[in-house]
């Protein structure tokens, strides 16, 4: 399947096989070559070096500078109003700014575990 | 039963595009001031959010992808989060309003004070959105706004000029500015972005399938109207009391006094429950809109049918917004006042917001076949120009009126 990087999958939603958000495609990782596509980059960090300038590095310090999580391109299964993911989102690492908040804030709320059914 | 409620979130979505706070005080000071000269703009405004809610709900139901996630993959992340910051910037201050609004009604009823109310309303709205299923408030909030039909009983018991509605022109003693003022705020806020935002996010917190086409559509068929009539209820029975007196109106109880008129304390009763269930339905909608548009820019997982756990950043954005809308009201700022800067921020967004939603409708890549057909696309671009023209003008008119003074 031919893709466009900058078309089909730049700022394209990443979903888990479930569905569930995971993240925006925020940049691409080539091989060296630069002649096939090796990983996905997702998180602000990525998001604000494409930006560049100030407001790149505002939306960067946002993230906590944690570096951009990284989805390998053989674990795509399926391109089409999003990127779908052949795994749960759990077998990835949180999103550093997730995890803290759940640590934090959120997690410590009673009730932050009930599901809605 | 079940068919019958599933038509809930089109009804919630527009009673808090139509009747929240704002508009409840703006429509009937409209009423007041101009009679029923501006039927027409609410016409055109229904058609309007009609349009694009179908397009944006029929584009999430067979892309099971919420509107607000297709603007930046069309717009790019920089002029999305130009979208973005006007989109949440509305969507607080109208939030706060509605908080306020909440507070306000409560006051109506107990005579205390609104600010007392403030700190309540907040922790109570805060706890519903942690703990009650999406579907639940749905319904309990769009179909209790609907007592407000009793508005539109009043309107005929009281009888406001209905000759008023064919014209398109101010009343004598009324000028042309302040007449296109007031049509933009009202048109502005019938196509308010958060209404499209919460709609289709709520579809896909509803699990919308492309077999789910035709709900989507009968929700935005019935659910907007029905929000518009509701708006003419306050604009016609203000019209009828206040116009021919030469009063104006700024305040909600001002704005609630004619069902009082008509049908004494049952219809004031009915009123101010139908006031109290649209401002705080309204206040559900900006404050998960709010969490909506911020994890949707940056492809969060949200969403109450997710455990809060596994989408805390959205939960914090809500949460945080909350917070902010107190902290605006307990300045002492009047919450109906508010919403009427949100005029600024529209002129921006809703371009950036309706323009995406038509290319997206147009992509077969998305939609395969059920791409836009030729009456969809033929008013759709017509509103795109109204939404410009409007966008354009609002500012200009705003200076030039001291904002419809």
């Amino acid at each position: 399947m031919r893709l466009l990087i900058g078309f089909d999958l730049l700022d394209r939603q990443i979903v888990d096989r479930d569905g569930v958000p995971v993240g925006k495609v925020d940049d691409v990782e080539l091989s060296e070559d630069a002649r096939t596509l090796t990983a996905l980059l997702t998180g602000q960090s990525a998001l604000g070096g494409r930006f560049g300038g100030v407001l790149g590095r505002w939306i960067t310090a946002a993230a906590g500078g944690a570096e951009p999580r990284r989805i390998p391109y053989d674990l795509v299964a399926k391109v089409d109003s999003a990127v779908h993911l052949a795994i749960k989102r759990e077998l990835l690492a949180p999103p550093a700014l997730e995890k803290w908040l759940d640590d934090h804030l959120i997690g410590r709320i009673p009730g932050a575990d009930n599901a809605e059914s | 039963m079940k068919r019958l409620l599933a038509v809930t979130l089109g009804i919630l979505t527009a009673i808090g595009g139509f009747v929240d706070i704002g508009d409840i005080v703006s429509t009937s000071e409209a009423g007041a001031r101009f009679g029923l000269s501006h039927t027409w703009v609410l016409l055109v405004g229904i058609v309007g959010i009609c349009v694009y809610a179908e397009m944006a709900g029929r584009v999430t139901a067979v892309s099971k992808r919420p509107v607000y996630d297709l603007i930046r993959e069309r717009l790019g992340p920089r002029v999305a989060l130009v979208n973005l910051l006007g989109a949440y910037a509305i969507t607080l201050l109208t939030l706060a309003a509605e908080i306020g609004g909440v507070a306000l009604a409560l006051q109506l009823l107990s005579g205390a004070p609104y600010l007392l109310w403030v700190p309540a309303v907040a922790l109570v709205l805060w706890l519903a959105l942690w703990r009650v299923k999406f579907s639940t408030l749905e319904r309990i909030f769009g179909l209790a706004g609907l007592s407000l039909v009793v508005l539109l009983i009043a309107t005929f018991k009281l009888g406001p000029d209905f000759t008023q509605m064919t014209k398109i022109a101010p009343p004598p003693g009324e000028n042309w500015p302040t007449y296109f003022f007031v049509a933009i705020a009202l048109f502005a806020s019938a196509m308010t972005p958060y209404e499209v935002f919460f709609f289709t996010s709520g579809g896909v917190e509803e699990r919308w399938t492309p077999r789910d086409l035709t709900l989507s559509r009968v929700n935005v068929f019935l659910g907007f109207p029905l929000g518009g009539l509701l708006a003419f209820g306050f604009l016609a029975t203000s019209a009828a009391v206040y116009e021919p007196l030469g009063m104006r109106v700024d305040t909600l109880g001002q704005a609630v006094l004619p069902a009082g008129l008509a049908f004494g304390q049952v219809g004031l009763g009915l009123v101010i429950l139908g006031v109290f269930a649209a401002t705080f339905g309204a206040a559900m909608e900006t404050s998960l809109s709010a969490g909506y548009t911020v994890a949707q820019y940056f492809g969060w997982s949200w969403g109450k049918y997710l455990r809060p756990r596994q989408a805390a950043r959205f939960h914090t954005v809500v949460l945080v917004s909350i917070l902010l809308a107190v902290a605006a009201l307990l300045t002492t700022i009047d919450p109906v006042q508010l919403t009427e800067y949100m005029l600024i921020f529209s002129a921006i967004v809703l371009p950036l917001t309706y323009l995406p939603i038509l290319v997206i409708a147009n992509d077969r890549g998305y939609l395969g076949d059920k791409v836009n057909g030729r009456l969809a696309n033929t008013l759709g671009v017509i509103y795109l120009f109204v939404i410009l023209a409007a966008a354009v003008a609002a500012v200009p008119i705003m200076i030039l009126t001291g904002m419809g003074g």
